[in-house]
């Protein structure tokens, strides 16, 4: 008796591609779209599933995560500084108290714990999927993303005549890291600039990027290190509290712009 | 600065026939922090200098009803972008602009992390304050709790406790990230860095407790008084801070210096005293003048 049922191989690819097509149809006009699954991106992506709001969040890499997998020097042990563990808990994640304000938590756990969470609260994600371009409306307004996978950028363009997608939106969070891709593409334009990060000099950096996440355009939300490098703000080092709650801070604002009212606190 | 010392001045009557001594003085509370007793700071000012003292609420809730919008252009617009650079004028950014909105609606926010090129931001203060009270009559001395800067010699910008000029500020965040901590806090905050991939800033000041004032710190009063002197002082005679490292107008690039100037010492070198006593006589004069 084998354990497993049977199912050809023509079912297997017709199961692959049903659902990744509907998923793509669904998405192909979204609410939010966030560029960059990181932790700022996808605890906004959770933050704005749990509203009812349809996102979905397009990683370039086949992981999901970004940086919260590891901590400093290649260390995988996270560290957040309070208030952010209290987002641990939401999540279910556990941590340890290191000093005072200053908590641990293995970085595989807690990552996989935000994917889980972001998913489980119903945000989509397309991961190997790469920014390419933004899509401008009215008055110059972003109102969607252009995308290819990201395997066409790593080839000769002469082999790889890819053309790419677009995916419409009223929102994006652009939390692509350092890099703010978003924000590039918008100053490639001329119509936003990034300042470059700052030096890593006091302590209250992360105040800085909390505060700092907003609209940075009109129809854009940075979030995460994005904000560090739109604004010239100091660079805090791999303390991850800062990221969740800018992530939180951004689907406040999304939920704000859409006029929509957030739901009571779980 | 620190070590630099300024010749002695002869105080006669000739120096001090240039001074400007002010008819009021007003004080601007900085609700971000909640250990600033604002009305102690005044009554020092009073008691030193003879001054009249009037202590008011926020500086920029208070002037700045009306199109918060341009306010808050002005301000980002004052933002150090680098600060191995001299300023550089470049048009705020929306989200600059907005930040700056939040700012100004939330002020008991305080969030550290942003330099400001310090005169630049006195000017959009100046250009705030009310028409009638807009001369060297009437010294203003606002409390902050941004982190304001100038650009030195040395071809780089440094934050500062306080700015004087008109009017002048005194950051309360300046106090806190200013003048240097004890070099061994860097060397272990650069240590725990690496090891632990983030800085447990509460673990790495534990040793060196007390040897700095921090975010909130009860002894913040005490350090406030003396740079509201210093503001008050440079107001009234265009000189910029004391040599003598035991005075309150010394300008300490060392939290230690801070501390021994404004806390262990908290007195004025002989020097400065006899300028405090001529200014109180001064101050006294004019206003008996005035009542008759």
């Amino acid at each position: 008796m084998p354990i497993f049922g049977e199912a050809s191989e023509a079912e297997v690819t017709r199961a692959i591609l049903a659902g990744f097509t509907k998923d793509l149809g669904e998405y192909a006009s979204t609410e939010v779209i966030i560029v960059g699954g990181g932790p700022s991106g996808l605890t906004a992506a959770r933050e704005l599933a749990l509203n009812g709001v349809r996102n979905v969040v397009i990683e370039r890499n086949n992981y999901i995560g970004g940086g919260f997998w590891i901590g400093g020097y290649l260390m995988n042990t996270v560290t957040l500084r309070s208030p952010a563990q209290k987002y641990l808990d939401e999540i279910g994640c556990p941590y340890k108290k290191y000093s005072e304000n200053l908590y641990v938590t293995p970085g595989p756990h807690a990552c996989s714990k935000l994917i889980a969470a972001a998913m489980d609260a119903g945000a989509k994600i397309q991961n190997m999927t790469s920014f390419e371009d933004i899509v401008l409306r009215e008055k110059n307004r972003v109102a969607g993303v252009v995308i290819n996978w990201t395997p066409v950028q790593a080839l000769p363009h002469e082999i790889t005549c890819v053309d790419p997608i677009a995916l419409e939106c009223e929102l994006v969070i652009d939390a692509t890291g350092h890099d703010a891709y978003v924000i590039q593409a918008l100053e490639k334009r001329g119509l936003a600039k990034r300042i470059g990060e700052g030096g890593m000099w006091i302590e209250k950096s992360e105040d800085a990027v909390v505060e700092h996440t907003g609209i940075a355009y009109p129809g854009v939300v940075v979030a995460g290190m994005s904000v560090c490098s739109t604004y010239g703000l100091p660079r805090m080092g791999p303390t991850f509290g800062a990221m969740l709650l800018s992530g939180k801070r951004a689907a406040e604002v999304a939920l704000k712009e859409l006029g929509r009212t957030p739901k009571k606190k779980r | 600065m620190a070590g630099w010392r300024k010749p002695a001045r002869d105080l006669g009557s000739r120096a001090s026939a240039d001074w400007d001594v002010p008819s009021s003085t007003v004080l601007y509370r900085d609700p971000s922090s909640t250990t600033l007793d604002l009305d102690k700071v005044s009554e020092y000012l009073v008691e030193t200098l003879g001054l009249k003292c009037e202590v008011r609420q926020n500086f920029l809730s208070l002037y700045a009803e009306r199109d918060r919008e341009a306010l808050a252009r002005a301000i980002a617009a004052t933002r150090v972008r680098n600060i191995l650079r001299p300023f550089e004028q470049i048009e705020p950014i929306y989200g600059e602009v907005q930040f700056e909105l939040r700012l100004l609606e939330e002020p008991t926010k305080r969030v550290p992390g942003v330099l400001y090129d310090g005169y630049r931001y006195l000017r959009v203060m100046r250009d705030l304050l009310p028409r009638a009270e807009r001369s060297l009559r009437v010294l203003h001395i606002a409390f902050e709790h941004r982190i304001l800067g100038t650009f030195d010699d040395d071809g780089r910008y440094h934050a500062r406790a306080v700015v004087c000029g008109y009017p002048s500020v005194v950051s309360t965040s300046g106090i806190v990230e200013a003048p240097a901590k004890p070099a061994a806090y860097y060397r272990v905050k650069a240590q725990l860095a690496l090891a632990l991939g983030a800085v447990p800033f509460d673990a790495v000041k534990e040793p060196f407790k007390g040897q700095f004032i921090d975010y909130d710190d009860p002894r913040l009063t005490e350090v406030a008084r003396g740079y509201a002197l210093q503001a008050a002082i440079y107001h009234i005679t265009k000189e910029a801070f004391c040599g003598d490292s035991a005075c309150r107008l010394f300008n300490g690039h060392w939290q230690a210096e801070m501390i021994t100037a404004q806390l262990e010492s908290g007195g004025l070198c002989p020097r400065h005293e006899r300028v405090a006593a001529e200014i109180s006589g001064l101050a006294r004069r004019e206003r008996a003048a005035k009542k008759h």
